[in-house]
């Protein structure tokens, strides 16, 4: 009896040293994966942010709005942002990379998936940054030009031209991302339509008087009138 | 437009014909037929007047002109085929065109000039605009001779201007380039100048070419290189200004040119400047320039409603520009009545520095932080022209000088936002 | 006439030296030149290739103006010889080839001249109206002073007759009055006995001021005019083929009357090309050549110009502008002792700094543009001058044959010759004389040899049309002389350093160029403009052929 309990006994310290035996190695392998993984994404994260702060990349999103976007979200700047983004999802990637090393069924699948998505994540990443640099820009130059030419209501102009553009990011991106492609497709003609019609009314309604300016400024403009306007800057 | 071939073969042949000069007279044009043939005559008459033994040579440099101007200026060559102009010549005096690009860009007009100016080893070299009406021989004698007999590089010009006439110089661009590199320069954006071969060939050789911004403000940017390269820098009076520039572009496009590049080289003299404290007449020929009076209108109330619309639909940028009691400032201007509207001189030189260092940190696109400037100016201009109207020329150059000794002593303070960070 | 050909239009093709039998060559070792002198030197002359040779005046004279002021017409300056050495000399010199040309003064005599000298006695005397006289010397007042440095007014008084005679020039040369016909036929007369001897031209010395009237500047008058034609209707009902040459320092469209209709002079001087060449030259501009040849009127067409680049006298400034003088001053000479009246008293060689190849070049105009060249004597082996000597005397001195004794002039103590031999390091007669020149194949001498043998090889040079090329290169001086058939293009570079030129010779195209010095081909002309080079002050000829 205390032979076969210690047989026993025996049998499942062996077993469980062979378990152990045959998982040890994986799981070493899993976390020097995680380990390195996080060391090549701490490097990847301070190479990336010395060649942002390098290109000056904050002052381009500072062009661009989105660093007012982001310190009104409270958020660090997008030089920290990106480098951080890449940081997590390189770590995210090597420990994945680990766990399907464990050889548990099912997650496999989840973690090929998961890698398949992550350029499609990354363009998209890519995509809502530009196309909100553009944005924030457009707004601003249209801003400046309307206030510069006397136009009436630059501020709702800037608002149409950084709406319009943002419209067509958003579509791109959840486009690439795949989400719910039928959905997102519809409701955004139907928010687009909308705004273009508004737009459309608006610019109707307030371009009558513009319009009616133009003709008068083009074909009874007075000499007077121009004359008293200008002064000569150099 | 490499380097190696910015010129034309055919623009080169014609150089190799003209050969080494003493004197030469550039001449960058655009549809300017109905001005440019008395201007050229004008030209002529002041080399043969003045300098008839030296070899002379007038450069066109055409931004595509359909009018037929370069035909104009190739046109009235002294040579020996065509005569009977009534000055007599003892030399061929040649004047040959290029056409640089279909459109007109000052920057590579002036390139086209230097680099002509370089290969023709010119001793004296003047610039002249194709529009001037007042131009007389003497102009030219004026902006040669400094050069030429007395070794000045640069020959800066001064006019007989209006009192309100060239606001955004005497406001500035006159009062920021004196206290910045410490020297009283009038007319740093001049249409008419003269430089030295010497001076010439030093900016075309360091000067950033096509870099952008500049496209147009060369000349701005050949005064500063004069300045910060130590050359011999003086002033020459010419005569009256035109009134014809009057009608000049629109505002946004010339404060680009102007007030644009000297922020930047702002950025690139930035060791010449920040050591500059004071600053100095430079040597000056001729008479002293006066300031016309005669009544002017002018649409004010037009100038202080784009004022104060710029202060209320442009405040998300300034508060990017501009520190928050500057800005605040702006907005309590903004807010009075027509009579008591005055954008006082200290708050419109911390205006300009905030913008000058917002340019070099490039908080927005700098393109945009120029264009922001111009409704403030505006609003300036309607306090000068209020302030002036009654004026004597004592007065407004009174005035001039009291915002130039602002502008001096506001400089520290320049420096300091300068190099603060954000 | 043996070896001179009876072309009527010989002055046409000639090339002309100018020499002074004083300065030549002294014979009979009295330290003056003399004609039996000369005569031995005319090898020197057929040598060079000269086809005809310009005396300057030798007759009797006190010698105050160089010989201009004559004493006796029909005679010869004892210094010089006699009238049978003459006779030697234009014998020698028609063996060879070469046609004599001698000065013939008619506006003024010497006051030595016996005519003068009975004049003055008394106003009634015969001769007195053979001289222009006045009780005041207030008539002409229009007229402008030729020797500014030295005379105050075209009157002087003569004391012994009380009253003012007219002189335009010294006034010790008192000019004689057209007005008497008595005086006209004289002039003739003496002409006469020299064309009958067998001189082949005259230089007519000094001939717009023959008439004064009142209310003219009494230069060119009609009446002048009518003088010339008669004495040219007698030269050539009397002596065909014989040439009359002016000397009027005028502007080219004030000579034109001078031609005539072939009625009157057969050449003359060309006086304000010879400064505009210089100044070309120091401008590197062609511009004053080609504008004094385009305002030089047409001429008839047996009519000739008359060039030169420098002579016995100053180089005249006269037919210049204010500018143009003052620069021609300032760049040829600054020194003022240089100046003489309107003018500058120096030869070819200095004026060009001896610069070998602007030497060449001017010389390569001269033989190429149109007209009949003249060449100073020495100038053919870079003579130098004396501007310490007074007036234009400085020009004037001994012919330097060798580097001997008196430069070979003379053989007489150098303390007798008439003028000092040029001494110095530079132009010296021991560093600048015949002899070398002759031993040297790249000398000066040798060179002028071959120029002036390619000249005679073609008729173009003397009688062909010219036309400019104005390329746009303004360094460069091109034309092109035609003649029937034959086409000859110059291409001079005025300026000191190298240069490239592309003409249009387009008309041309299958022309081939052959360079006339070398007889070597150059490129096909076609339809692209020709682009040559040439090297700093180079000229090139080139022959146009179909080949």
């Amino acid at each position: 009896m205390r032979e076969l309990i210690i047989s026993e006994l025996t049998q499942a310290v062996q077993d469980l040293a062979r378990g152990f035996a045959h998982y040890l190695p994986r799981l070493i392998v899993m976390l020097i994966l995680a380990f390195v993984g996080w060391l090549i994404a701490y490097l990847f994260k301070i190479i990336l942010r010395s060649i942002l702060r390098l290109i000056k990349f904050d002052r381009l999103s500072e062009n661009a709005g989105a660093s007012q976007l982001l310190t009104k979200a409270a958020l660090p700047s997008a030089t920290e942002m990106l480098s951080r983004f890449v940081f997590w999802v390189t770590w995210l990637g090597f420990v994945l990379l680990g766990i399907s090393v464990l050889g548990i069924l099912g997650l496999q699948e989840q973690i090929t998936r998961f890698f398949l998505f992550l350029p499609h994540l990354f363009v998209s990443v890519l995509i809502l940054f530009f196309g909100m640099l553009a944005a924030g820009f457009a707004a601003r130059a249209a801003l400046l030009a309307a206030v510069n030419a006397n136009v009436p209501s630059p501020r709702l102009l800037s608002l149409a031209v950084r709406s319009i553009i943002m419209v067509f990011v958003l579509s791109i991106v959840f486009e690439e991302l795949g989400l719910a492609e039928q959905t997102m497709l519809v409701a955004f003609g139907i928010a687009f339509g909308a705004l273009m019609l508004g737009l459309a009314i608006a610019f109707g309604i307030g371009g009558k008087d513009l319009a009616r300016r133009f003709l008068e400024e083009k074909l009874v403009r007075t000499k007077k009138e121009q004359d008293e306007d200008e002064l000569s800057p150099l | 437009m490499e380097d190696g071939n910015f010129l034309t073969d055919d623009f080169l042949r014609q150089l190799i014909n003209v050969g080494e000069v003493d004197i030469l007279v550039g001449l960058p044009t655009h549809n300017n037929a109905k001005t440019v043939g008395s201007v050229v005559h004008t030209i002529r008459t002041g080399i043969l007047r003045s300098f008839p033994r030296e070899r002379a040579v007038i450069i066109n440099a055409d931004g595509g002109s359909r009018d037929g101007t370069p035909e104009l200026i190739t046109g009235v060559s002294i040579d020996d085929v065509r005569r009977g102009s009534g000055i007599y010549a003892l030399r061929t005096l040649h004047a040959i065109s290029t056409k640089y690009a279909s459109t007109p860009q000052s920057e590579v007009a002036m390139r086209t000039i230097l680099a002509a100016a370089e290969l023709l080893r010119a001793k004296a070299c003047i610039v002249m605009s194709p529009e001037s009406e007042s131009i007389t021989p003497e102009w030219v004698t004026n902006l040669v001779r400094p050069v030429y007999s007395d070794s000045f590089d640069l020959v800066s010009p001064t006019y007989h201007r209006h009192k309100f006439d060239g606001l955004l110089m005497t406001n500035l661009l006159y009062p920021m380039v004196r206290a910045l590199y410490g020297v009283k320069i009038r007319e740093a954006y001049m249409p008419e100048f003269g430089f030295s071969g010497r001076l010439g060939s030093q900016f075309l050789g360091q000067n950033r070419w096509n870099d952008g911004i500049g496209e147009n403000g060369t000349e701005l940017r050949l005064t500063l290189a004069a300045v910060t390269g130590g050359f011999r820098i003086c002033q020459s009076f010419l005569g009256k200004k035109d009134p014809v520039e009057r009608r000049a572009a629109d505002l946004v496009p010339t404060l680009r040119h102007s007030v644009g590049v000297l922020f930047s080289a702002l950025e690139s003299d930035f060791n010449a400047w920040s050591t500059v404290s004071g600053s100095q007449e430079v040597p000056a020929f001729g008479t002293d320039p006066e300031l016309a009076l005669d009544p002017l209108r002018v649409n004010r109330k037009r100038l202080r409603d784009m004022f104060v619309r710029g202060v209320s639909e442009l405040e998300s940028v300034f508060q990017t520009i501009l520190a928050p009691s500057t800005l605040g400032e702006l907005k309590r201007i903004a807010g009075l009545s027509e009579e008591e509207f005055r954008y006082p001189a200290e708050l419109w030189v911390r205006t300009v520095y905030e913008f000058a260092a917002a340019f070099q940190k490039s908080v927005i696109s700098r393109d945009h932080i120029i264009q922001a400037l111009a409704p403030l100016f505006r609003g300036r201009v309607y306090t000068f022209v209020v302030e002036n109207r009654n004026g004597s020329a004592n007065d407004v150059a009174n005035n001039i000088e009291s915002l130039c000794l602002e502008f001096e002593r506001l400089k520290p303070y320049l420096l300091e936002i300068w190099k603060s960070k954000q | 006439m043996n070896s001179t050909t009876k072309d009527a239009l010989w002055y046409k093709d000639a090339i002309i030296y100018q020499v002074h039998v004083r300065t030549f060559s002294d014979s009979n070792g009295d330290g003056i030149g003399d004609f039996l002198g000369l005569e031995k030197k005319l090898d020197y002359l057929q040598e060079l290739g000269v086809n005809a040779m310009w005396l300057m005046p030798f007759f009797p004279s006190p010698l105050r103006d160089d010989g201009y002021d004559i004493a006796d017409y029909d005679s010869v300056h004892p210094s010089y010889g006699t009238l049978e050495d003459f006779r030697k000399v234009l014998d020698s010199a028609h063996q060879r080839g070469i046609r004599v040309i001698i000065e013939m003064v008619l506006n003024h005599t010497s006051d030595q001249h016996p005519w003068f000298q009975e004049a003055r006695i008394s106003q009634e005397n015969p001769r007195r109206d053979w001289y222009v006289w006045s009780d005041a010397d207030t008539q002409f007042k229009d007229t402008r002073i030729i020797f500014l440095d030295t005379e105050k007014s075209n009157w002087a008084w003569d004391p012994a007759s009380k009253s003012f005679y007219w002189h335009r020039f010294f006034s010790h040369q008192p000019d004689l009055n057209y007005d008497n016909p008595a005086v006209r036929e004289h002039m003739w007369n003496v002409m006469k006995f020299w064309l009958e001897m067998g001189v082949d031209g005259f230089r007519l010395d000094a001939v717009p001021y023959l008439i004064e009237r009142e209310g003219t500047n009494c230069e060119n008058l009609p009446e002048t005019h009518a003088i010339i034609k008669e004495l040219r209707r007698r030269l050539d009902e009397q002596f065909p083929g014989r040439m009359l040459l002016a000397e009027a320092n005028q502007w080219p469209a004030d000579l034109r009357p001078y031609f005539g209709d072939s009625d009157e002079f057969h050449m003359a001087f060309h006086f304000p090309l010879m400064p505009r060449m210089f100044m070309g030259l120091k401008l590197e501009d062609r511009k004053p050549i080609t504008e004094i040849l385009q305002q030089t009127p047409e001429i008839p067409p047996s009519c000739q110009w008359s060039l030169f680049l420098r002579n016995h006298d100053e180089l005249t400034l006269e037919m210049v502008t204010d500018i143009e003088r003052d620069y021609m001053y300032d760049m040829y000479a600054q020194d003022r002792t240089m100046r003489l009246n309107l003018g500058i008293r120096r030869r070819l060689a200095p004026l060009l700094n001896n610069d070998r190849r602007r030497i060449e070049l001017m010389n390569a105009m001269l033989m190429s543009l149109p007209g009949t060249p003249i060449i100073y004597y020495g100038d053919e082996i870079a003579m130098g001058d004396n501007i310490s000597l007074g007036d234009r005397n400085g020009v004037r001195t001994p012919m330097q044959w060798t580097g001997g004794w008196n430069a070979g002039f003379s053989s007489a103590e150098p303390e007798k010759l008439y003028a000092p031999l040029i001494l110095d390091p530079v132009y010296g007669y021991p560093a600048v004389n015949v002899a070398a020149q002759r031993e040297s194949e790249h000398s000066l001498f040798h060179w002028m040899q071959r120029i002036i043998a390619v000249r005679k090889s073609s008729a173009v040079f003397g009688r062909g049309s010219i036309e400019f090329l104005y390329p746009a290169n303004h360094r460069i001086l091109a034309y092109l002389r035609r003649l029937g058939n034959e086409s000859v293009l110059m291409v001079n570079n005025l300026s000191s350093a190298a240069q490239a030129v592309e003409l249009d010779l387009r008309r041309y195209k299958g022309n081939v160029l052959i360079e006339m010095f070398g007889n070597n081909l150059f490129p096909r002309v076609g339809e692209l403009p020709y682009l040559l080079t040439l090297g700093p002050y180079q000229s090139y000829w080139f022959r146009l052929r179909r080949v």
